[in-house]
């Protein structure tokens, strides 16, 4: 309403975006120099296991005496790969499916918009549980599973841009002269839904990478690969939580988790505010 | 009402034909998948039994119609974890009322704090309250809940010892009230965290709603006649932003509800969730097939309730079918 009051908003925005900024570059950091950053090879049983903080782990060590603080560092890796990987896939997935449901309208589109609701109505954890029991414990299952899930919600959202873009002047024009269906929406349509895919790729990444450490924890994951989830995982199995080692361990895993989600959280958010017109908190 | 229905009938379809492609589609003997690694200790005649029984010797289509004639008679299998082979149906029954006691109320409870806390913002928007409580559901929905339990369960159950750590009830068994406290103290743990990670959702919604609805020509004009501000809040805001708020909870269903099953996991609590994850670890695939199937009936219910209750929300849907 008035310009007084939205500007709080507008700070705000900035400076929680800056931070998803920040730390995002520091998490990419970690997953790209893990060496720079982590003591010891998170591969090796370093020392005594079940260790508490001391010089030399300052987070102690895990049940097999693996450094937890290198394993730390070493999940930010398996975590925003599988987290990116997986928002990739599926906005592919859903951009296509959004544009040619938009464009393409009737049959068509009332089809993929049911099949759609379909994907969006069933028990997601379940399933996925179900399906990754089957195709066995693995980082590419895990993938595979989420995407299978993750392009429903951007694909509703790319498509009802698309209709509210189809009248447009340029799209019509484009239509006079001859444009076939294809060129129309990998040209000009694409090129008007780039900015809200790019959220949906932050926030569906975000949401992947709290999926995935689900997942991992309820042990579906890789065993063998450095996850949060599987660190959380082994801090259940092998009952540490339970004593003082849900200090060293579970706390600053599980805020690893939480800062990674919400930096892309709050980027995702941040560009969704700048690319809508009228800026509403 | 009956597109609805015929929508929640395939959505079913879909759901039991899952159930059924997905040992089917799989490389290996589907035999396996579906006896497990018993399979190798049944001897010769019991498992020629079981692929009679199951149609594996004959072609797909027909193995379909098998499958579903069993399922019309509500036989969902043999789970196999049991060495005494307990239906799956008779485990599922077992364990759906803790899976209903959970969600049930922490649904009901998320909803509640959500919404008013959701309508607390949009009417304050931009305000230094709106925009902290927008900053505190934004991390709230970052934190994976299973975490949380984690967290809990050494300061709240092992330090302070004032709940329990896990299970649904003490062994042994109490009687009459001491029986209903002990259930309640099992509970609080599990629904705090299921609250806590349904609230982002229900604040979400509503906000998003109320605020719509509050910039309304509608809302001003009740304003401009003097109204107070309270009963246009409520009466003209509230009662307009039921409809969506709803709409929006119930597409997110699927979401949500599946979130009991890490949580029931860390709490060793008796659910559905728990068993499933059971389940995983003995690859007891009915087992598995049958916690899906009963989720999606349950979302399935919820949906068809919500589409009952409209009716009595909209005055506009009321006329349609009185």
């Amino acid at each position: 309403m008035t310009t007084r009051r939205i500007s709080p908003s507008r700070r705000l925005i900035r400076l929680t975006s800056g931070f998803g900024v920040l730390t995002l570059l520091l998490l990419l950091a970690f997953a790209a120099f893990p060496s720079v950053f982590a003591p010891f090879d998170a591969t090796e049983r370093v020392a005594l296991p079940l260790q508490k903080p001391n010089e030399e782990n300052i987070l102690g060590t895990n049940d097999i005496g693996q450094d937890l603080f290198s394993e730390l560092i070493a999940g930010t890796r398996a975590s925003l790969f599988t987290g990116l990987i997986v928002a990739f896939i599926s906005i592919l997935i859903g951009a296509i499916i959004g544009l040619v449901s938009g464009y393409v309208g009737g049959w068509a589109d009332s089809l993929l918009m049911r099949f759609t609701d379909l994907i969006l109505v069933l028990p997601f954890l379940p399933l996925v549980i179900l399906i990754a029991v089957y195709l066995g414990p693995s980082q590419r299952n895990v993938i595979l599973v989420l995407a299978v899930f993750f392009w429903a919600a951007p694909a509703r959202l790319i498509r009802s841009q698309v209709l509210s873009m189809k009248s447009e002047p340029y799209i019509e024009a484009a239509r006079a002269l001859g444009a076939n269906p294809i060129r129309i929406m990998a040209c000009h349509l694409w090129s008007g839904v780039q900015p809200l895919v790019l959220v949906q790729t932050v926030l569906v990444a975000s949401a992947s990478i709290l999926a995935e450490s689900s997942l991992s924890f309820l042990g579906l994951g890789d065993p063998s690969a450095k996850s949060w989830g599987s660190m959380l995982y082994f801090a259940r199995a092998s009952g540490a939580f339970l004593g003082d080692a849900w200090k060293w361990w579970v706390l600053p895993t599980g805020l690893m988790i939480t800062l990674t989600v919400l930096s892309l959280g709050l980027i995702g958010y941040g560009l969704e505010q700048r690319i809508s017109k009228n800026v509403s908190l | 009402m009956p597109r609805r229905l015929l929508e929640f009938g395939i959505v079913f379809l879909l759901a039991i034909s899952i159930n059924f492609f997905l040992p089917r589609l799989m490389p290996g003997d589907p035999l396996k998948l579906i006896a497990g690694n018993a399979a190798p200790q049944l001897g010769e005649e019991r498992v020629k039994a079981l692929r009679a029984q199951y149609g594996l010797d004959k072609p797909l289509h027909q193995q379909y119609v098998i499958y579903l004639k069993q399922l019309a008679r509500g036989d969902l299998g043999t789970s196999f974890r049991y060495s005494g082979g307990k239906s799956v149906v008779e485990v599922l029954s077992e364990n759906f009322r803790w899976t209903l006691l959970l969600v049930g109320i922490s649904l009901t409870l998320a909803l509640l704090i959500g919404s008013a806390l959701g309508i607390w913002s949009a009417t304050r928007r931009g305000s230094a309250l709106d925009l902290s409580l927008l900053s505190s559901v934004y991390i709230l929905r970052s934190i994976p809940p299973f975490w949380l339990a984690m967290l809990f369960i050494p300061i709240f159950a092992i330090q302070l010892k004032l709940f329990p750590s896990g299970d649904s009830y003490s062994i042994p068994r109490l009687d009459g009230w001491e029986n209903v406290k002990d259930v309640v103290r099992h509970a609080v743990m599990p629904i705090t965290i299921l609250t806590l990670a349904y609230v982002p959702t229900a604040y979400s919604v509503m906000r998003a709603a109320m605020h719509g609805i509050m910039e309304s020509d509608y809302i001003r004009t009740a304003r401009a006649k003097g109204a107070p501000r309270s009963w246009v809040v409520y009466k003209h805001g509230l009662s307009n932003a039921l409809l969506p708020v709803l709409t929006s909870f119930m597409l997110d269903l699927g979401q949500l509800l599946g979130g009991v099953t890490v949580i029931e996991t860390v709490f060793n609590y008796r659910g559905i969730g728990n068993m499933m994850f059971e389940a995983v670890k003995a690859r007891d695939y009915p087992l598995l097939q049958g916690g899906f199937l009963l989720f999606t009936v349950t979302i399935l219910i919820l949906n068809i309730i919500t589409e009952m209750i409209y009716p009595y929300l909209d005055p506009r849907l009321r006329r349609g079918t009185a």
